[in-house]
């Protein structure tokens, strides 16, 4: 029974970090552009081939550091194409209406998948996890590969990180003024556009950086995206458009919500999930940890 | 391999995608032109992986065909169109090639497709050739004279699996399924119980136990809350009909639990998806396949098929869609022969009752429900890590269609044995 | 942003051309254009309701398909199971599934949220709707609903037998040029132009006792039940119904006629859809790259061109007309 416990708690925080991984960027990006992106998925699943890629070099006994510095290169990579994301779409997006951003993200998680397939092409692919991590620690009854372990610390040490930064560093109360009042923030010279440059940055990087923890985590294919781009969205939503806090929590929530709904409503899977995503908009539509008002 | 195949595509397309719509359609009608067979199959989106070896089959057996002088001295030609999996995509494209003079098409793998082209066939006057889509419903409720099926049916495939296991694994009597929670999912582990209640009481001379299966979601990145209800199930026994990608992830995530450790893993119809993404941490399991080269050794047209798709692609390791396409081209080229006519009704009176050479032997296309009795190839996959491919074929077997095909019932719905 | 007012005889010549255009198809074109241009004229209706609520009441709905999907569901389900009730009768019957469930999500979510907060709800009620529908019996699951026929129309003297022929192609384009007629009607009436100043200026709206919130949730009620009812005709025209009507991704179908063609033309989504369907007809075999192509068009389009073709169009016009004075256009 402690171990059906800790079973369902374990698989639950699996889900709620890895989900939180891709999350986080998103969110990030939506609290201070608004920008709803699309294309996140789409980013995060390149930044998963890259790591794939420099990881093929060390065949299938790969050491954590190169998982490691897979996981950086492909957070470089995707940081590096959020430059040109910013420049060709949102800066030339920034004076018309928000539809228009979301669309254009859309077309980019196309292009996204069509790129995929060019490069890599459409085989099944997957790594290994790293050789320090395929054990697994045996805990009241329950088995809980240190793989996971290793996600579920990702995600910890990833929120702890932008925590820090968003709430006790001077560039935080800068991001938190122009989320609130960007118009302001231009007034008491801010460098808004700067700002809004190095979001996008963060928060592709984040997609990369994700896309590399995870590699190991799940297949590889053109369908990663869709696969991440939903649950991602969901977390984003209970947790407060724009909250990283929120994203975080909500996460969490749920992943318990999906474990136990796969545990005691094993018939049914999904229908829990966008069930009480709709059920906490009904309840609380500004989600649980909310930063902006929605009006 | 499949950027080479699609560039190869692109460049041959460039021509007839420019054909213009409104060409009068008599002009295509004439006799000594081409004989156009429309191919309309899953081109782009989840299922383009298969589409692709469906393409390549299609294309080869057209080529030989050809270079062998063609059917009653007309060439065949190919009309080839992306159904993206969607039943609306795929309509609009089978009606256009009707138009364009293919009435006869083949191609269709995804089931809803498969469903959607019966009614429009009769409407339009076509007739297709189905090639892995897998609903049961095919060949029964929604029966409709104008498709065929010259593959496995889902009701000979999975019992097939079931026999062998009876044969093989006599002492493994307890099972569960990992099931995709999707109708045709659920259709597949109905139809393994079914194999399983006939064939271990006659064969292994057990009763055997069955187990709720494990009811999973498709096109999920983390299935380890049902490895861990899997991992501590007391089957002996797994049948996994999770398929492509979500198959990977599974089996990925269940190898620190040691899921398939001591339990025998019969997997539906991955052939090697789940082997060639996993390569060295693929877990022993039995897989089935609609063709395997080396089963088929000594076959000409096997030995054939083969050699021309490692030319045309650069890849060793073709899966067995190839086949399906390969084979269903043939049958049309056959039926055409038989019937003297590319004509509708003259290819479905050929087709129904044709007897055909395929790459995996002799096949009958059964003229009550139009499906195919044919043997059902079974391998054995193990990891090889020193191997050039890091898994490989360790035994394959054939299992004789005639001893798990159904009886013909079209219109009727299957019926199956049940756990009491 | 203006909003385009159409007059009523530019309008009516417009359609004119439109059904003409449409009806000398079956006549000169094969089947399976035929069936694509019934298609579009479905995806004509499909995205003028959609702006209706988004270019006249500022209403992002990004869960059209649901709308979409429960019509065609309805009407699938009453033709196989009922099918003695006549095809008017279902119709309304699937234009009230749509408003209903628009109703509710109004309900649930408009007095909430707005602009893409709104537009994230209604994906997540769609993606809830679409989970419920793969899990339904009676919907027939993954596989949907197979064997929808075209019905017969019973008009007490005369049976039109739209089974027959191309006879319910030109059922399709009667009937999406009525529903457009009434999108237009709505669209430039009184109640299409306190919508708009709902959305200009709601502080004004609201001091002139305009109940804003009621104003918008007619408008996202109109809209849905306009896209069940193009969902319902479209049913018995692809003969099946399947789950991945009410998918997300087709939700960005309405989105992508209107941003192609104009959101602020009346006409601009029906640009859309027809310049779509074009362009999906001459890629149809440039196949591997589809993707890419798509993806890459809408790019560039919504970043070249945010006006939609009308918009670009209608500066060129601009231009033309005052050479001299370009930065009129500018403010228009």
């Amino acid at each position: 029974m402690a171990g059906d416990l800790i079973t369902i708690l374990f698989n639950a925080m699996i889900w709620a970090m890895a989900t939180f991984l891709v999350a986080s960027g998103l969110t990030l990006v939506f609290g201070i552009l608004h920008v709803l992106n699309f294309s996140h998925g789409g980013f995060f699943m390149i930044g998963g081939y890259v790591a794939y890629t420099v990881l093929s070099m060390f065949g299938a006994d790969i050491p954590l550091w190169a998982y490691l510095v897979a996981a950086i290169v492909a957070s470089v990579a995707m940081g590096g194409t959020g430059v040109a994301v910013d420049t060709l779409v949102f800066r030339r997006l920034k004076s018309v209406d928000g539809v228009y951003v979301l669309i254009a993200t859309y077309a980019l998680l196309l292009v996204c998948d069509g790129v995929v397939k060019l490069i890599w092409g459409l085989n099944y692919l997957s790594v290994s996890p790293p050789r320090e991590l395929l054990d697994v620690i045996f805990l009241g009854g329950a088995i809980l590969p240190t793989f996971s372990i290793f996600v579920i610390l990702s995600g910890v040490v990833v929120f702890l990180v932008l925590d820090y930064v968003l709430n006790r560093t001077s560039a935080g109360r800068i991001l938190q003024v122009i989320a609130i009042d960007p118009w302001m923030a231009g007034v008491v010279g801010i460098n808004v556009s700067s700002v809004y440059r190095w979001t996008v940055i963060t928060g592709f990087a984040l997609a990369g950086l994700a896309g590399g923890l995870l590699v190991a985590n799940q297949s590889l294919s053109p369908d990663l995206a869709g696969i991440f781009i939903l649950q991602a969205f969901g977390v984003v939503i209970v947790g407060g458009m724009g909250s990283v806090r929120g994203a975080f929590v909500a996460s969490i929530f749920l992943g318990l919500v999906e474990a136990l709904s796969a545990t005691y409503l094993p018939n049914y899977p999904g229908v829990l999930f966008f069930a009480t995503i709709a059920l906490v908009l009904i309840v609380r539509p500004e989600g649980l940890l909310s930063r902006q008002a929605t009006t | 391999m499949t950027g080479i195949s699609r560039r190869g595509v692109i460049a041959g397309l460039g021509a007839t995608s420019l054909a213009a719509p409104f060409i009068n359609r008599r002009a295509f009608a004439q006799s000594g032109d081409a004989i156009k067979i429309g191919v309309v199959t899953a081109l782009s989106g989840p299922q383009e992986f298969i589409g692709n070896f469906v393409l390549s089959g299609c294309q080869i057996a057209v080529d030989q065909i050809n270079a062998a002088g063609g059917v009653l001295g007309r060439q065949l030609a190919l009309e080839i169109r992306d159904d993206r999996a969607n039943p609306a995509e795929a309509s609009a494209a089978a009606r256009e090639l009707i138009g364009l003079g293919a009435n006869l098409q083949i191609g269709t793998i995804s089931s809803s497709v498969a469903l959607a082209m019966g009614p429009l066939m009769t409407q339009e006057g076509g007739v297709v050739i189905t090639c892995g889509a897998g609903t049961e419903k095919l060949n029964h409720e929604n029966y409709n004279e104008h498709v065929f099926r010259p593959g496995d049916g889902p009701y000979m495939r999975m019992r097939a699996q079931a026999r062998l296991m009876a044969e093989r694994q006599p002492e493994v009597t307890s099972w569960t399924g990992l099931v995709p929670d999707h109708e045709y999912g659920r259709t597949t582990w109905a139809v393994y119980v079914d194999g399983l209640l006939q064939f271990y009481p006659e064969i292994a001379k057990a009763d055997p136990e069955i187990l709720d299966p494990i009811i999973v979601p498709y096109g999920a990145g983390d299935y380890r809350t049902f490895v861990t209800q899997a991992a501590r199930s007391q089957a002996q026994g797994i049948y996994n009909s999770t398929y492509g990608g979500d198959s990977v992830t599974l089996f990925q995530q269940a190898k620190p639990f040691q899921l398939f450790k001591d339990r025998v893993l019969m997997d539906s119809a991955n052939e090697f998806i789940v082997a060639g993404a996993l390569k060295g941490d693929t877990p022993g399991h039995w897989t089935g396949i609609h063709w395997y080269h080396e089963t088929n050794k000594g076959n000409p047209l096997s030995d054939q098929l083969y050699d021309d798709y490692v030319k045309k692609t650069g890849n060793t390791q073709p899966m067995g869609w190839v086949s399906e396409a390969h084979a269903g081209i043939y049958a049309y080229a056959k039926a055409i022969e038989k019937s003297g006519k590319s004509d509708t009704d003259a290819v479905i009176a050929g087709l129904k009752g044709l007897e055909w050479d395929t790459a995996t032997g002799k096949r009958l296309m059964r003229a009550e429900d139009n499906q195919a009795i044919k043997d059902v190839e079974l391998i054995y996959i193990e990891p090889d890590a020193s191997g050039p491919l890091g898994y490989k074929v360790t035994d394959y077997v054939k299992v004789d269609g005639n001893t798990v095909i159904e009886p013909p019932t079209p219109g009727e719905p299957m019926t199956l044995r049940k756990p009491s | 942003m203006t909003i385009a007012r159409v007059r009523p005889a530019i309008f009516f010549s417009l359609l004119a051309l439109l059904v003409a255009g449409a009806l000398i198809v079956p006549h000169v074109a094969n089947r399976g254009v035929v069936f694509l241009s019934g298609v579009v004229a479905i995806n004509v209706v499909f995205g003028i309701a959609f702006n209706l609520a988004f270019a006249k009441a500022g209403i992002l709905s990004f869960g059209n398909a649901m709308f979409f999907a429960v019509g065609a569901y309805c009407a699938g389900y009453l033709i196989t199971q009922q099918n003695h009730l006549p095809f008017v009768v279902i119709l309304l019957a699937a234009a009230g599934c749509g408003g209903l469930l628009a109703l509710v999500t109004g309900l649930l979510a408009l007095r909430r949220a707005s602009g893409v907060y709104f537009a994230v709800i209604t994906l997540a009620v769609g993606a809830l709707v679409h989970v419920l529908i793969m899990k339904l019996n009676f919907l027939g699951r993954n596989d949907g609903l197979v064997g929808v026929n075209r019905p017969i129309i019973d008009l007490g003297l005369v049976e039109l037998d739209l089974a027959r022929g191309d006879a319910y192609y030109y059922f399709i384009i009667a009937s999406c040029a009525l529903l457009v007629t009434l999108m237009w009607v709505l669209w430039s009436n009184r109640f299409g132009r306190s919508l708009q100043g709902v959305k200009s200026d709601p502080m004004r709206a609201s001091f002139l006792g305009i109940d804003i919130d009621r104003k918008r949730l007619i408008a996202l009620v109109l809209s849905g039940s306009i896209t069940a009812l193009a969902g319902a005709i479209y049913a018995p025209w692809a003969q099946i119904v399947t789950p991945e009507l009410a998918h997300w991704s087709f939700s960005t179908m309405p989105l992508l006629f209107t941003l192609l063609g104009g959101s602020a033309f009346f006409l601009g989504p029906a640009v859309g859809a027809i310049l779509f369907g074009l362009l999906d007809y001459a890629t149809r075999s440039l196949i591997g790259i589809s993707d890419l192509l798509v993806g890459g068009l809408l790019l560039a389009v919504v970043l070249s061109v945010p006006g939609g073709v009308l918009g670009l169009l209608g500066s060129l016009l601009a231009r033309v007309r005052a050479p001299s004075s370009p930065r009129r256009e500018g403010r228009a």
